[in-house]
């Protein structure tokens, strides 16, 4: 079962202690399905496996998902908000129209901006939600309640809960990957991906750039292939005599286990990241080798050969650390066209190469695509009040998200924001109602997948959390 | 079977509360409590069951009530009578034989001293301490060497360890910029230290929670470092609702923390609405909530506890003194007025002449000199006023015309309300703000007026009688600057609290000027303007007599001067004034020459007034509903939740009142929480097996009378842990085998009834421990900041931490518990090895075995270089012979000789790889990384 690999009778009567274990006993005893791996799941599942696309810095979408007709018309005037709203800066200039142009696309007629044409073409594999709302104006906060269902570190994020409740296809890669932006990780790092209180192993493995993708894969001394055996093999030999000296069968044989698979990953993690077997149609596709696109190009191709080798969900990350300048996040606080301009330039090609490839495969129809941002943007300009500035402010009240893929309905918009996008006005769709949702595909009650800590059954969606059903197929 | 839980006694009881209703929508226990049908024991039933069926108060199926076990006094428990010579194997014996169990044979010598030197200390017994009991493995002996262990200072690192995880002790912020915090490892210290002289466990308790006004300076202020050793988000956001969002999320951590820490109470589940499980409401919440609302943080320099307390003591003389000073000249100031009253020619003395003066009638005009003021914000002058708004109007004035060092500051104010704090009335600063004196309100003791100054620097003495007119009337309030550093508030014209010495500060020619209405600064900040009229000011570039200022206050007829007191005094009065103000001045120099060492400590900066607290309806930071009193849990037996406190009592009560009542005698929780947490961590898993949650969610103990055996033996024996850990480790139960039996295991897989000793497999630390000890490269240095094996790298104001190890830094060899541990980020040992990162508070580690762990071991620099170090240490001690030094790298590694078979396979193997490759393969071998 899964990545810490154990016989099930040694998971059960070792791998954790506590009362967490209930959680598995839940989930065990309410087996109605079995996944390819012979893990459980609550119900029959449309997914298989997930990949996140997951923007730092908030995206406007009123520059990409979420067209605002009403917005171009009173562009230059003042907004008129019912309440102080609760923005990051608090700086309120005049409303500012979007900088690119909408178009319908595709069959479905789906409205998407400019500034994703790639994306774009791609429009009628999509189902855009319009209606997110979140909790927290703040970068890291909202970051994590994006990632874990809470604002705060140490709550295990979305790939350790789906990783917890369904363990991996394969034995030779990690359940739970993680692509950083080439510039840099998100601000809380490794927080991002923590499993927080759920055990060790469903924790993110962030791999990097360059020939050394995964901490201490190799050792940093040259060993040779010959000596590495060589202890294998008297490891074995000690291990075996240790085992028939203290009858402890189970707990020994699930560390020996742990370093045949640790085996296997030294040949499948280096195999995975090779990308020299694929097509130049390919790599040109994803946009690797140009140089705005080559960054991104790189970790999505390597997001679908991951999924492809039965990864359960895949991270992979546009934009880095907030703050500074210049910004290397969707941070648009200064300049929208040029920030935007330019991190959209980064992902866009390799985003709709992603999907397009995963069509192609017919993976599409296992993978749960994601494609999100902790907040949108404020439809204002962050500017002295009466003037139109460049820049705009977080907006929690109302953004876009996108998913695509398994069991959902394609090429439709869920929901709306309220004339000119400050805030989600038809069917609010929460975070907690987005992973729900995403539980849900995967073949999980979101109720049901529980884990305790200190005096709480914990839950990805805390006490909340509604399955949206009008988005699946 | 997992979801068995084979308890036995409790199991039973609980079937009868609970009915036969299906599994709670989380989850929960219940259902699972229910499942195991175990038969109950007559007579447990009878001496438990009694006080658990009485009428529940709300408990239900699916949730506790008043009558929950853990919330009931402590039983007073008479041990079985069998045929075990131990107490604690008499408990365990009993609920083994219910089951038609035993207790299993003693394990091998090498094994006992194995388990109790990690146990213990943390590291693994040399050989020749294993060969040493093997000899002679007799019962004097095991305790001869519990006794040494219990003496060694390595104990108290292992301990705190566990402590640590409970104080979820991080040395960075966490959120957006996760900062290092450089002071934070004083906590750590006082935690090491603590356990190593035994600190009786309810003392250790209070300190942790009110440290800081129990024991002031620096050992107080490292304990209650506790209390914000967790998260603290420091990029807010600007809007209300953010700020005070924050704020409440902190006060949720701080006290769930102390909730779940000493009580095994899960309140922080109580923010926005009542308890779902437990009997607590919403309301008791936010009680235990204000005891703590006064908690805020800062890094600052902290006194030496000793010197700290020489001083207090010196100081409460000198009250005894000033005392009795007061009285004689008491005495002669009646005489001076009875005969002032009868005689029409004593006149007041002449009115001092200021520098500047301020009418502010009509203008802001000094009309002295050129010291015009300039209104700032909201500032106005209305009615001979300068009307003040709180929250963006003040007046600076023109610069100096001259340089100033003494000084007397006065103004005629009257407040708005005095429920304001930090607003300054009139004040000197620099230009650029950053240097001030000045007269300001409430800013650190609510209701008094302070001698302001930039960082507190001249502002040590704050306290004073609270304002209780100048909301009403306006008052006269000075403050004079003697060149000496004596500085002297004064309130119409008396002088307020007492003078202290403290520096001089100078303000050159027209670099500096004065400010009204705004504390200091070139902008209107939240917590520095005054909300209320200046009715006049005056400022002088001298200080001003006593008698000059009570003149000026215009209160000139009550006003004795120095010679009029001493000529009404008789000869005897005199001398005993003129010994006691000679003791007192020896005093004073006594307490500047106590020399305190300073330290910088991150901790508990209090806000000494932290106001009332407010229900929040739904959690909501905005929606405050009504006033709650500083208080604790009504359900819990024993002391009372009523503290006795105003909604507006300062910090010092909440604080020293919560620690009471949470170590009160008869607390049945606090007691029974530690009792099963030194179980757990004797044993793995606790009687309990929820170390910080005695509630419902926790469940039944597996051995409830045990459990309270022992909770009143730790209250027996004074709350000395030394004599618990003796007391677990040499009971048979401890002792035991940890050899499976097939028969055992399908009555009880889960080990819960300890037919065996559960085997352990190294904790992330203790491996990390080990590989230092037996490479011989372990740094023993102790206390101090911690080593970094972490650089850390500034991304845009965010810190970020990489993990590194390299060869030759005896810093990276020290301990693990003295490691330097930011949030988010550790090494791959520690990481893979269940080492939690810590953001909440973590009672009982996971255990995990996963790839990464082999890979980490294989791999990693630093274990890398601890198998090297084995290599060479074997070395240096055998010499040349490879075979003797293959035999020593097993007995380092294993406290035992190679077997013949094991000795041929590893020379043959270190012949053609080398020893360091041996190395590498014993730190991965199971033997090495699981205790038997």
């Amino acid at each position: 079962m899964m990545f810490p690999v154990q016989p099930r009778r040694d998971f059960l009567s070792w791998g954790t202690r506590g009362v967490g274990a209930t959680a598995f006993a839940s989930l065990l005893a309410n087996d109605s399905t079995k996944g390819r791996s012979g893990v459980s799941r609550h119900h029959a599942p449309k997914a298989r496996q997930v990949v996140h696309i997951c923007l730092v810095g908030g995206m406007s979408h009123v520059d990409s998902f979420d067209f605002k007709p009403e917005l171009v018309k009173s562009h230059g005037q003042e907004a008129k908000l019912a309440h102080k709203p609760d923005i990051f800066f608090g700086k309120i200039g005049s409303l500012r129209k979007n900088d690119w142009e909408f178009k319908r696309r595709g069959q479905s007629g789906l409205q998407i901006s400019e500034l994703f044409p790639h994306i774009a073409t791609q429009a009628d594999k999509l189902t855009v939600i319009r209606s997110m709302v979140s909790q927290s104006a703040n970068h890291t906060p909202a970051l994590f309640f994006e990632n874990s269902g809470f604002e705060f570190n140490g709550f295990p994020s979305m790939g350790s809960w789906v990783s917890y409740g369904l363990g991996n296809d394969t034995e030779s890669l990690p359940s739970y990957i993680v692509l950083p932006d080439g510039r840099g990780d998100p601000n809380g790092g490794a927080s991002n991906w923590t499993n927080g209180f759920l055990s060790a192993q469903y924790q993110g493995i962030r791999f990097g750039a360059g020939d050394r993708p995964v901490r201490d894969l190799f050792p940093s001394e040259v060993i040779s292939g010959k000596q590495e055996m060589a202890t294998r093999y008297l490891l074995g030999q000690l291990n075996d005599q240790h085992r028939l000296q203290t009858g402890l069968d189970d707990l020994l044989a699930a560390r020996t286990r742990s370093y045949e698979l640790a085996a296997r990953m030294q040949l499948s993690i280096p195999e995975v990241t090779d990308t020299s077997g694929e097509s130049e149609a390919t790599k040109e596709m994803y946009g690797i080798g140009a140089d705005r696109t080559d960054d991104c190009g790189r970790r999505c191709l390597m997001a679908r050969r991951l999924l492809e080798r039965g990864v359960r969900f895949v991270q992979v990350f546009s934009g880095g650390p907030i703050g500074g300048s210049p910004r290397l996040s969707w941070d648009a606080h200064g300049d929208v066209i040029k920030n935007h301009g330019a991190e959209a330039g980064r992902i866009d090609q390799p985003v709709a190469a992603l999907l397009e490839d995963l069509s192609r495969r017919g993976m599409l129809e296992e993978t749960l695509v994601l494609f999100t941002t902790e907040f949108g943007r404020t439809p204002f300009s962050e500017s002295e009040k009466g003037k139109v500035g460049a820049g705009r402010d977080h907006n929690k009240s109302g953004f876009s998200v996108w998913m695509a893929g398994a069991g959902l309905q394609p090429g439709v918009a869920y929901g709306a924001t309220d004339e000119i996008g400050w805030k989600a006005e038809e069917n609010p769709v929460t975070w907690h109602d987005f992973h729900a949702t995403v539980l849900h595909l995967l073949g999980l009650d979101h109720e049901r997948l529980t884990f305790y800590h200190n005096g709480i059954e914990r839950r990805l969606t805390n006490v909340h959390g509604r399955v949206v059903r009008e988005l699946l197929a | 079977m997992l979801n068995k839980r084979p308890e036995g006694s409790f199991s039973g009881m609980v079937k009868i509360w609970f009915g036969t209703r299906g599994i709670h929508r989380n989850g929960c226990n219940p259902a699972i409590a229910m499942s195991s049908g175990i038969n109950l024991p007559k007579l447990l039933f009878v001496s438990v069951g009694i006080l658990c069926l009485n009428t529940p108060r709300s408990g239900a199926e699916d949730r506790a009530g008043e009558d929950w076990w853990s919330l009931q006094p402590l039983l007073k428990v008479v041990p079985p009578d069998n045929d075990q010579e131990h107490v604690i194997d008499s408990f365990v014996a009993r609920k083994l034989r219910e089951h038609g169990l035993e207790i299993s044979p003693m394990a091998s010598p090498r094994a006992q001293m194995r388990r109790l030197y990690f146990d213990l200390v943390g590291m693994p017994p040399s050989v020749e301490e294993v060969r040493a009991f093997e000899v002679d493995p007799t019962d004097e002996t095991y305790l001869r060497v519990v006794d040494d262990l219990l003496a060694s200072p390595h104990y108290g690192e292992r301990w705190a360890r566990h402590w640590l995880d409970v104080a979820r002790f991080g040395e960075s912020d966490g959120f957006e910029r996760n900062s290092p915090r450089n002071n934070l490892w004083p906590y750590r210290d006082w935690v090491i230290k603590a356990f190593n002289e035994d600190m009786p466990y309810d003392q250790f308790a209070r300190m942790q929670i009110a440290g800081d006004h129990l024991r002031p300076g620096f050992e107080g202020m490292s304990a209650v470092a506790f209390l914000t050793a967790g998260l603290h988000n420091t990029v807010i956001g600007s809007s209300e609702f953010m700020r005070r969002t924050a704020r409440q999320d902190e006060l949720e951590d701080i006290t769930g923390t102390v909730g779940q820490t000493f009580l095994g109470l899960t309140v922080n589940c109580a923010r926005c609405h009542d308890h779902k499980y437990d009997p607590i409401s919403q309301r008791e919440y936010y009680q235990l909530a204000s005891t703590l609302r006064g908690v805020y943080r800062r890094e600052q320099e902290v006194e030496d506890s000793t010197a700290l307390a020489q001083k207090v003591a010196a100081g409460k003389r000198l009250d005894e003194i000033s005392k009795r000073v007061g009285e004689i000249e008491k005495m002669g100031r009646e005489r001076v007025l009875f005969r002032r009253a009868g005689s029409e020619e004593v006149k007041a003395p002449a009115l001092p002449q200021p520098l500047a003066r301020w009418e502010f009638e009509g203008d802001l005009k000094d009309g002295l000199g050129g010291l015009h003021g300039k209104a700032m914000g909201g500032a106005r002058v209305e009615n001979g006023a300068l009307v003040l708004d709180g929250s963006s109007g003040f007046v600076k004035t023109e610069p100096l015309a001259g340089d100033v060092t003494e000084k007397t500051l006065e103004a005629w104010v009257q407040l708005d309300t005095l429920e304001q704090k930090g607003g300054g009335v009139i004040g000197l600063q620099t230009n650029d703000g950053a240097t001030f004196d000045a007269i300001v309100f409430g800013e650190r003791t609510a209701g008094a007026w302070m001698a302001g100054s930039n960082r507190f620097e001249r502002s040590e003495v704050h306290g004073g009688a609270p304002e209780q007119e100048a909301h009403k009337t306006a008052v006269h309030v000075a403050i004079v600057y003697q060149a000496d550093g004596t500085i002297t508030r004064y309130r119409n014209g008396l002088p307020y609290d007492q003078s202290y010495r403290s520096k001089i500060q100078s303000y050159a020619k027209g670099q500096a000027h004065l400010l009204f209405g705004l504390r200091h600064g070139t902008k209107p900040g939240a917590g520095t303007l005054l909300r209320g009229r200046v009715l006049r000011a005056q400022f002088y570039d001298r200080a001003l007599t006593p008698g000059a200022v009570a003149a000026s206050a215009g209160a000139e007829s009550n006003f004795v001067t120095d010679t009029e007191l001493l000529s009404s005094l008789g000869p005897t009065e005199r001398k005993k004034r003129e010994r006691l103000r000679a003791e007192a001045a020896r005093i004073r120099e006594a307490i500047a020459s106590i020399k305190g060492s300073k330290r910088k400590v991150y901790t508990v900066r209090a806000d000494t007034h932290p106001g009332p607290a407010r229900l929040l309806e739904r959690g909501h930071a905005l929606k405050r509903k009504e006033e709650v009193l500083p208080g604790g849990v009504a359900t819990l037996r024993g002391p009372s939740a009523q503290f006795g406190l105003a909604a507006n009592a300062p910090d010092a009560a909440r604080r020293r009142k919560l620690a009471e009542w949470i170590t009160a005698e008869n607390n049945p929780l606090f007691t029974r929480v530690m009792a099963n947490r030194l179980w757990h961590l004797h044993f793995g898993q606790g009687l309990v097996k929820t170390p910080n949650d005695l509630g419902f969610s926790g469940g039944t103990p597996s051995h409830p009378l045990l459990l309270d055996w022992l909770a009143g033996k730790l209250r027996e024996n004074g709350y000395r842990l030394k004599d618990m850990h003796r007391l677990i480790v040499t009971s048979r139960a401890y002792r035991q085998s940890s050899r499976p039996s097939e028969q055992a295991g399908k009555v009880d897989g889960d080990n819960r009834l300890l037919w065996r000793k559960s085997p352990v497999r190294l904790d992330a630390e203790s491996l990390r421990d080990a590989m230092l000890v037996i490479s011989g490269l372990l740094n023993r240095e102790r206390g101090g900041p911690g080593f970094r094996d972490v650089t850390l790298h500034n991304n845009n104001g965010t810190t970020y931490y990489f993990p590194f190890d390299k060869e030759g830094d005896p810093n990276l060899n020290r301990r693990t518990i003295y490691r330097f541990s930011p949030r988010g980020r550790r090494s791959t040992i520690l990481e893979a090895f269940d080492c939690p990162d810590p953001s909440a508070t973590a009672p009982s580690r996971s255990v995990t075995t996963t790839p990464l762990q082999a890979l980490a071991l294989l791999n990693n620099d630093f274990a890398l270089r601890m198998a090297r170090g084995l290599a060479r240490r074997v070395k240096d001690e055998t010499g040349n012979d490879l075979r003797r030094q293959v035999e020593r790298s097993f007995e380092l590694a294993y406290g035992r000789n190679a077997a013949e078979k094991e000795l041929r396979l590893a020379v043959e193997f270190a012949t053609e790889h080398g020893m360091a490759a041996l190395g590498r393969v014993l730190l991965n071998s199971n033997e090495f990384v699981v205790l038997d």
